[in-house]
């Protein structure tokens, strides 16, 4: 008897405070799937500025509440994406994108794997073609 | 055949070369602090905004009040514990007649809030109350200490993240306040 009380106690508080998690998941009411779906692609791609390794969807912090939020509203009052991403990169920049846009900072990380792909390419085909007119001589 | 060679010679030395640049750029990359994100408001005008008083609310602020004056928008909370460490040194730094110290309290309780100016003591020349945390996005806030310097055209000219210790507020606040003073 006494045995089993231990994990029964476990037990109890396990399923009070996963009540508890339960309880904080906010609940965002939509008109229609297509804005709700608009609405999880956005938090998806916004990031967190305050824990700057999750998105809004994965991020309970205050700000990404309010942030979340904020999202809801625009959606719900006709606001396109693109309006959207804008007043966030407005506010916290090009690092609230988890995809990041090509500009002049980071040309070269979009360009690195094409150059080097040429590059590689275009030393094989040398060395390929070289050594094809070795084995023909 | 030799030309051929020189060519393959001449891409695998561009290849490394390349290689070698990109890895000293990504190191100095990772190198830099990502945790400090720059404001994207530096230079530009100060949010438009509407937003009571925290000890009376009967009192209006819009972005107005800016102009004319070098301001110091402090962003504090209750519930942030640099803000007490923080909260002292506004004493000292409320005696420099050239700015003008604006508080804005950050998603806060108002009775916590209150509590807080009770104790610590109210060295703001006002204070904002931003209840919902709205002004405080609008100002592209991640948390609390940080504070912004403002010119006297209402632009914001500098964000700081974390406590103004007297370091920060000699060596950087100080001088950008005489710069502004100076008309740059």
């Amino acid at each position: 008897m006494r045995q089993a009380f231990f994990p029964s106690l476990c037990l109890l508080l396990l399923l009070v405070f996963a009540n508890n998690s339960l309880a904080t998941i906010d609940v965002y009411e939509f008109d229609s799937p297509e804005l709700e779906a608009r609405f999880k692609v956005l938090i998806h791609e916004l990031r967190c500025p305050k824990c700057q390794n999750q998105n809004l969807a994965g991020s309970n912090s205050t700000l990404s509440l309010d942030l979340k939020m904020i999202v809801y509203e625009k959606l719900k009052a006709g606001e396109s994406d693109q309006q959207i991403v804008d007043f966030m990169k407005q506010r916290y920049g090009e690092f609230i994108l988890f995809k990041p846009e090509m500009n002049q900072d980071n040309v070269f990380l979009w360009l690195a794997p094409l150059i080097f792909s040429i590059i590689f390419i275009l030393v094989f085909v040398r060395w390929y073609m070289t050594h094809k007119e070795v084995e023909d001589d | 055949m030799m030309k051929k060679n020189s060519g393959n010679v001449f891409l695998s030395v561009l290849a490394i070369l390349l290689f070698i640049a990109a890895f000293i750029w990504f190191y100095w990359l990772t190198g830099q602090d990502k945790t400090e994100l720059p404001s994207q408001l530096i230079d530009s005008p100060a949010p438009t905004f509407k937003v009571v008083d925290l000890l009376d609310e009967s009192i209006v602020h819009t972005q107005e009040e800016f102009k004319g004056k070098i301001s110091l928008v402090n962003i504090w909370a209750s519930w942030c514990p640099s803000c007490y460490v923080e909260h002292p040194y506004w004493k000292e730094y409320s005696k420099n007649e050239d700015i003008v110290l604006v508080g804005l309290n950050y998603r806060d309780k108002k009775q916590k809030a209150l509590k807080f100016i009770r104790e610590q003591g109210d060295y703001y020349d006002w204070t904002l109350f931003d209840e919902n945390g709205r002004l405080g996005i609008e100002f592209g806030v991640y948390g609390a200490p940080e504070t912004f310097l403002i010119d006297r055209e209402g632009k914001i000219r500098y964000r700081h993240v974390g406590v103004v210790d007297r370091k920060v507020y000699n060596e950087v606040f100080l001088p950008l306040i005489d710069k502004i003073k100076k008309g740059f």
